[in-house]
């Protein structure tokens, strides 16, 4: 097996067991909580899955940075799969959110601070891709996406810091009282680290099939000329 | 260089009143919005979502005019003109912002004493100009940068709300929670934060659009 | 344990838009492949001749 491979498999069989660990922390190590019981635990994947679309936008900042600058096809493929990615995830948030919400507080939608910033990041990334699909030919579409990568990402902390501002003139919901124990902590590092990988291992996979899109629309330009 | 920001911005002005026909229709058309949400949001909760409703008109009709002002054939033409001067590609930015700053002052202008007669909300209200402004400022940075992009694609018209809308959530949000003080006759201290958010968006925005606005016209 | 019922719903549902983008990005790529194999077919015949 070629190094490129076996950096594959590796990554594959450490997430896989990482994924496997943080099941068994989120249902056998990590405590029941108090106030609203099993239903808690949604909380060690929701948030490891906001942070990862966080980072995902992150890399997507820096590879349409990257790419203006250098104007080489795998910046572009690393910050469209990292977007596409990024896109992915954040639906996750906004459906297990609610789903969480709905059990415990009886509603569906809550415009909490990281719910909402979290539909709005959702929109700027939809409209990222759009950009791409949108747009002439793909050296365009490349860069176009770019700016909207880069105006988005820092868009992303004015969003939160007013999205907070606005919400906590009404304070609606707290996540839960009191702190996090030792072992929640622990779980949630473990979940974290676990869909880290995951997001990686997505990336990679993605990335390279942007190159080999990209590819083979030169070898067609090519041919036709 | 000024002059040459000022050249840009008075061609686009020249333009635009010798027809007036894009300022109109927008007019026209926030004005409908206004009416139209008025209708839709009922009369209790009316003095309520009032400064909302400024706010969704002066968006909406922000985003359609810098379509329209933007998707004209010989914008391109003309920017393709532009660009063979060996002119810096932020001052084409800043003239084009110019002109969009002036086209959404105007909508606001004449939109904002409407929606005051409509509510029976006092008509003289400086801070509201202030916050005007400010977001208006925000508008057009975010809005010239985003407009010049969506022109260069297939779906323009809709490119340009669905990019626009949701990056300037932060200045709809803090104008809408800025005003609601001010048309209560509120004291500063209740705007403070709103104005900061604002004030920093700009600036943030503002320099983002011209660092980077040179890559949506390449070619 | 209840509530539990959303629990397993919110996991399925990770599970699932995980697992059908790997399959979607799996079959994207075979069919990549084939076509760049059916291109390089096409410029050895057309080389060929």
């Amino acid at each position: 097996m070629n190094r490129k491979k076996l950096r594959d498999r590796l990554l594959l069989a450490l997430t896989f067991a990482l994924m496997m660990a943080a099941l068994a922390t989120v249902f056998l190590y990590a405590p029941t909580e108090k106030h609203t019981g099993v239903i808690q635990r949604i909380f060690y994947f929701h948030v490891p899955v906001a942070w990862v679309a966080f980072l995902a936008y992150f890399i997507t900042f820096i590879g349409s940075i990257l790419y203006l600058s250098k104007r080489k096809a795998r910046w572009d493929a690393l910050a469209a799969a990292s977007a596409e990615v990024g896109v992915l995830f954040t639906t996750l948030v906004l459906i297990t959110g609610p789903i969480w919400a709905r059990p415990v507080w009886g509603i569906w939608w809550t415009w909490d601070a990281r719910l909402t910033t979290s539909l709005v990041l959702w929109l700027i990334y939809i409209a990222y891709l759009l950009v791409r699909r949108f747009a002439g030919e793909p050296g365009r579409g490349a860069r176009l996406a770019a700016v909207v990568g880069i105006a988005g990402f820092i868009d992303v902390p004015l969003v939160f810091i007013t999205v907070n501002l606005w919400r906590t003139q009404h304070p609606t919901t707290i996540i839960f009282e009191g702190g996090l124990t030792g072992s929640m902590l622990v779980t949630l590092l473990v979940c974290l680290v676990a869909f880290t990988l995951l997001y990686i291992l997505l990336v990679r996979q993605a990335t390279g099939l942007k190159m080999l899109e990209t590819e083979i629309k030169n070898i067609k330009r090519m041919r036709e000329e | 260089m000024l002059a040459r920001v000022w050249a840009i911005y008075r061609k686009d002005l020249l333009q635009e009143l010798r027809t007036k026909e894009t300022v109109v229709a927008v007019l026209v058309f926030a004005l409908l919005v206004l009416v139209i949400f008025s209708f839709a949001v009922g009369d209790n909760i009316a003095a309520d979502a009032a400064p909302g409703i400024l706010w969704v008109a002066l968006s909406f009709g922000g985003v359609i005019g810098l379509n329209r002002t933007f998707a004209v054939e010989k914008e391109n033409a003309r920017l393709e003109g532009l660009m063979l001067c060996p002119v810096d590609r932020a001052v084409i930015y800043w003239g084009k912002l110019a002109g969009s700053f002036t086209f959404m002052l105007v909508l606001a202008v004449v939109i904002t004493p409407v929606f005051l007669a409509l509510f029976n909300l006092p008509v003289f209200l400086p801070r509201l100009a202030l916050i005007i402004v400010l977001a208006v400022l925000g508008f057009a940075s975010v809005g010239t940068l985003f407009a010049a992009l969506a022109v260069n694609t297939r779906a323009r018209d809709i490119m340009l709300p669905i990019l626009f809308l949701p990056v300037v959530a932060p200045v709809i949000i803090a104008a809408v929670k800025a005003t609601a003080p001010v048309l209560a006759a509120a004291p500063w201290g209740e705007l403070a934060t709103w104005l900061e958010i604002l004030i920093a968006f700009d600036v943030i925005f503002l320099v983002v659009g011209t660092l980077v606005f040179e890559f949506v016209i390449e070619e | 344990m209840e509530n539990l019922g959303y629990l397993l719903a919110a996991f399925a549902v990770i599970w699932a838009a995980v697992f059908g983008y790997v399959l979607f990005m799996q079959r994207k790529q075979h069919r990549l492949e084939r076509e760049i194999d059916l291109l390089r077919e096409s410029l050895d015949k057309s080389r060929e001749k």
